[in-house]
């Protein structure tokens, strides 16, 4: 398990940032991305891997028109 | 089109001659206030109180309209007003999104005061012209318009027999009546509404400017609360505002090099960011369409699910290969960079009366595609484009119409109206031929469409009285509250969001927050406090928008590079600064962003006053019907089983298994109601208001909103 | 089409054309008045407009417009002054400067060119 915005996430091996935000189908252009607390740049989103038990942060900007 | 034999059957009424005020630091320090009654022009002076207090826009609206009404003023009396002011950072050109309008009228369907917000030349036209605000007033015999000149100092009132009442003629008609040539049309703004706003509740106001490259004419609207039918009501075809040679400082601003400097930064901020952010130059606000589908929050079937498998045939890249590109510049005022207002050239309409004409249309914002498009279960671009088209037109507000389709397509399903009550219209959820004749019927005032456009409370109420429909079901799934429609989107998962439109003064309209990532994607809102302390920060923060003029869009439709790793990256912390600078270059005083929450909650405190003046006001005009909370029916229930089943083994400790769907739903309602009047405890006490939602003394008084009438009124009520 | 070139490589940095744009248009020396800067630092750099017009579909009140040699020019009585052009310019070669209320950028007249002591600059295209 890992954490995602406060909620539990199933984990698997391998899990990256980008595989974690197309399961949590999140597709929001702007999008923060912390892990324990330290900021992932986009660019690294797909060579990021994700641990077990991580605290993972993905703070979507608020929007709405 | 023969604008000279228009023009020939004009009879003046009235006539009033004037020195345009210079301005000074943003403001005329003068308001026009017309009375079509009497015929009579006059001109105000805005004190200082006034611009301290009120700020401007908005605030003056209601400064205005609190003095002209009374208690028991209804929306049709002669005593109440359109109020138009543009605040003033409106009509600078240097920040993106400065073009704003903000109108304040008695709605008829909240029957309490109203604000609504739109972009267009006219409100810096009229203050380049003179005036801080515009208060009309009266009730004229027969069609006129109002025509300002503020080059020569001149208003009219005209009888104004032949124009047309449709948006997108009449507004041709008239900039082509008082231009001068070609070149001189970008100097000319129409207010109108059209046919449908006469026969309906749910009129709106089109704003016009004119687009030099397309040589059309465009139109954006003021769309919450009917105020295009107090205008029709009022007998008032149009009010022109005509002002040539628009510069870069007419606001005469305290810094305008401060002013300048903040304006580059941000268009050197959309140039770098846009692309790679929401592409708002390219798809306007089309882009969330698809993004509300993904999250489950785009309105299908009035409300009932937030999302549909053929989300993506109406979302954002349909919509690009259909939009025309003519140029670079599709803002609604001189200087907005970010650009979403985008067209379509060339459509060629399939029904109606203008029927195999090619027009241009102001392409749909995201709301128009999710009301009256998923909302009522259409997923055609076509149809929506058209409906869009009318709606303009025919002076309809789109939020409105979508809300008020869906609500009647679930009442046809159920069986609560038929065939026989709508008149042969058959409303099934996606039947478009039927939403468009419904429209059309608006617009003549016939059928079934002339009931309908009274909105949804007034058809709730009529279904239940006359038809004999279940009044706790009609209660649960019309999505109206304090009278007004819902705007577009699904509030269900998130509680913040349910406050941020049940709790706004004028109706559920997301112009006061927008909750719903922070809150149910985010985790950030945990607990009620967090919930609370959001629906205080975050309306307070775009009520400002709508004092000073500016567009909330160039808040966080784009933002820095390094907003996320600010401290409060929901705020966007950069352009709060942004915007404390703005004002103090522009009126040369020296606001701090605590300042900025402050100027707006004393207005907000001051327009939930006028509710309670008018009647309303109390916690129990904070009710919600339960569609935005949760789900009202089995069907609904059973398409998010995992995710209710879920919640109540989470939230309530209990084990779904072995409970009826019904149980299920009756636990999950108990507990959502409650969090619902919870939430509601907690803003009142953030807001520094009683259990019932009136403004302590205290409160108004640390706002310096203690004036003895505003006293008075929430006296009766401690 | 008519407009300044560069050649980065011979400029010294003297600074001169600055002097001379500032003057020539502004009536004083002041390099936050010229329209070709010269930055010394990292490496020299000489920013100036390209002519590339992207600015003239940009500009909201139609003031921006590609005169007969090919040069994008400024019509300042209509010009609004938004200054989204001094955003949007790709090379930042569009300038905006205190309390004036309209931008400025280089029209390829070539006066700094005359003076540059080494052809680090020089007007290209006159003939169309």
């Amino acid at each position: 398990m890992i954490k995602v915005n406060g909620k539990d996430f199933q984990w698997e091996e391998g899990l990256t940032v980008q595989k974690m935000l197309e399961k949590k189908n999140y597709t929001f252009p702007h999008i923060v991305i912390k892990i324990n607390g330290k900021y992932i740049p986009p660019e690294d989103y797909q060579t990021t891997i994700i641990n077990k038990g991580d605290d993972v942060e993905a703070i979507h900007l608020i929007t709405g028109g | 089109m023969n604008v000279e034999q228009l023009k020939a059957a004009h009879k003046l009424l009235a006539e009033y001659r004037y020195t345009p005020a210079k301005l000074d630091r943003g403001y005329a320090n003068k308001s026009l206030y017309i009375n079509l009654s009497e015929n009579k022009i006059e001109e105000k002076v805005v004190t200082e109180t006034m611009k301290e207090k009120f700020i401007g826009g908005k605030g003056f609206g209601l400064w205005y309209l609190w003095n002209a009404v009374t208690p028991e003023t209804k929306w049709n009396d002669p005593e109440n007003e359109i109020v138009i002011s543009p605040g003033p950072i409106g009509g600078i050109t240097q920040y993106p999104g400065a073009g704003k309008s903000l109108v304040v009228s008695i709605s008829p369907t909240t029957g309490s005061v109203v604000d609504s917000n739109v972009g267009g030349y006219f409100g810096p036209l009229l203050k380049f012209s003179g005036w801080d605000a515009l208060e009309v007033q009266g009730k004229a015999e027969k069609d006129v318009i109002i025509f300002i000149d503020g080059n020569n100092g001149l208003v009219t009132i005209e009888e104004s027999p032949e124009e047309a009442v449709d948006s997108h003629l009449l507004g041709e008609q008239l900039t082509e009546m008082f231009a001068d040539n070609e070149e001189d049309k970008r100097n000319i703004s129409v207010v109108s509404a059209g046919t449908a706003a006469e026969h309906t509740l749910i009129g709106m106001l089109n704003f016009s400017f004119y687009d030099a490259r397309r040589k059309a004419v465009r139109l954006k609207q003021a769309g919450r609360g009917g105020i295009g039918t107090v205008l029709r009501d009022k007998k008032i075809k149009a009010i022109v505002v005509k002002f040539r040679g628009v510069k870069g400082n007419l606001n005469n601003v305290a810094d305008f090099e401060k002013v300048s400097k903040t304006g580059i930064k941000l268009h050197k901020e959309i140039y770098n960011g846009d692309d790679k952010q929401n592409k708002m130059r390219l798809r306007g606000t089309t882009f969330l369409v698809g993004i509300m589908n993904d999250y489950d929050l785009l309105p299908t079937n009035n409300f009932k699910f937030g999302s549909h498998p053929k989300g993506k045939e109406i979302s954002a890249p349909k919509w690009v290969e259909r939009f025309n590109y003519t140029g670079k510049s599709d803002g609604c005022w001189y200087g907005c960079t970010l650009s979403c207002c985008k067209v379509m050239c060339d459509f060629e309409l399939k029904t109606g009366p203008y029927k195999g004409q090619k027009v241009i249309i102001d392409a749909p914002e995201y709301e128009t595609i999710a009301g009256v498009g998923s909302n009522c279960g259409i997923f055609d671009i076509d149809y929506i484009a058209e409906c869009n088209f009318y709606c303009d037109t025919y002076g309809i507000d789109t939020i409105s119409f979508g809300t008020l389709t869906a609500f009647l397509m679930e009442c046809y399903e159920n069986g609560i109206i038929n065939k026989e009550i709508t008149g042969g219209l058959e409303l099934n959820f996606g039947n478009k031929e039927a939403a468009m004749e419904l429209l059309h019927q608006m617009s003549r005032g016939e059928g079934f469409g002339k009931i309908a456009g009274q909105g949804v409370r007034k058809c709730k109420e009529l279904f239940i009285k006359e038809y004999g429909a279940d009044a706790n079901f009609l209660q649960d799934i019309a999505m109206e509250a304090k009278g007004m429609e819902y705007a577009e989107y699904l509030s269900k998962e998130s509680l913040a969001q349910q406050g941020g439109f049940g709790l706004a003064n004028k109706g559920p309209q997301h112009d006061e927050a927008w909750l719903i990532f922070m809150d149910m994607v985010n985790n950030q809102l945990p607990t009620f406090e967090d919930k609370a302390e959001a629906l205080h920060y975050f309306p307070m923060f775009r009520t400002w928008f709508g004092l000073v003029g500016l567009c909330k869009l160039p808040w966080n439709d784009i933002v820095p590079e390094d907003n996320g790793l600010t401290d409060e990256p929901a705020k966007v912390p950069e352009h709060v600064q942004n915007y404390v600078d703005l004002f103090n270059g522009v009126t040369g005083k020296n606001i701090t962003k605590e300042d900025l929450i402050a100027q707006s909650e004393g207005v907000y405190n001051f327009q939930k006053v006028f509710n309670l003046r008018m009647g309303f006001g109390t916690r129990e005009y904070d009710k919600v019907p339960y569609r935005s909370v949760g789900p009202v029916t089995e069907e609904e229930y059973l398409s998010r089983q995992e995710r209710y089943d879920g919640q109540l083994k989470e939230l309530l400790g209990m084990d779904p298994e072995g409970m009826s769907t019904q149980e299920k739903m009756a636990a999950l309602r108990k507990y959502r109601e409650e969090q619902y009047e919870k939430l509601c405890d907690a803003v009142y006490e953030r807001k520094g208001w009683t259990k019932n939602g009136i403004p302590k003394l205290e409160t108004l008084k640390r706002l310096g909103m203690d004036l003895p009438e505003v006293v008075e009124v929430v006296k009766r009520y401690l | 089409m008519k407009k300044l070139d560069k050649k980065e490589e011979l400029c010294t940095a003297c600074h001169l054309c600055e002097q001379i744009c500032s003057r020539t248009y502004f009536k004083e020396e002041n390099p936050k008045k010229s329209a070709i800067r010269i930055e010394e630092q990292p490496n020299i750099k000489i920013t100036v407009c390209s002519q590339c017009g992207e600015c003239i579909d940009l500009c909201p009140a139609q003031a921006i417009y590609r005169d007969k040699k090919g040069v994008v020019r400024i019509r300042k009585a209509i010009c609004a002054g938004c200054f989204a052009c001094v955003g949007f310019c790709p090379e930042g070669a569009m300038y905006h400067q205190g309390e004036l209320e309209e931008p400025f950028k280089c029209i390829a007249c070539g006066i700094c060119a005359k003076e540059c002591p080494t052809g680090a600059i020089f007007v290209e295209g006159e003939a169309t």
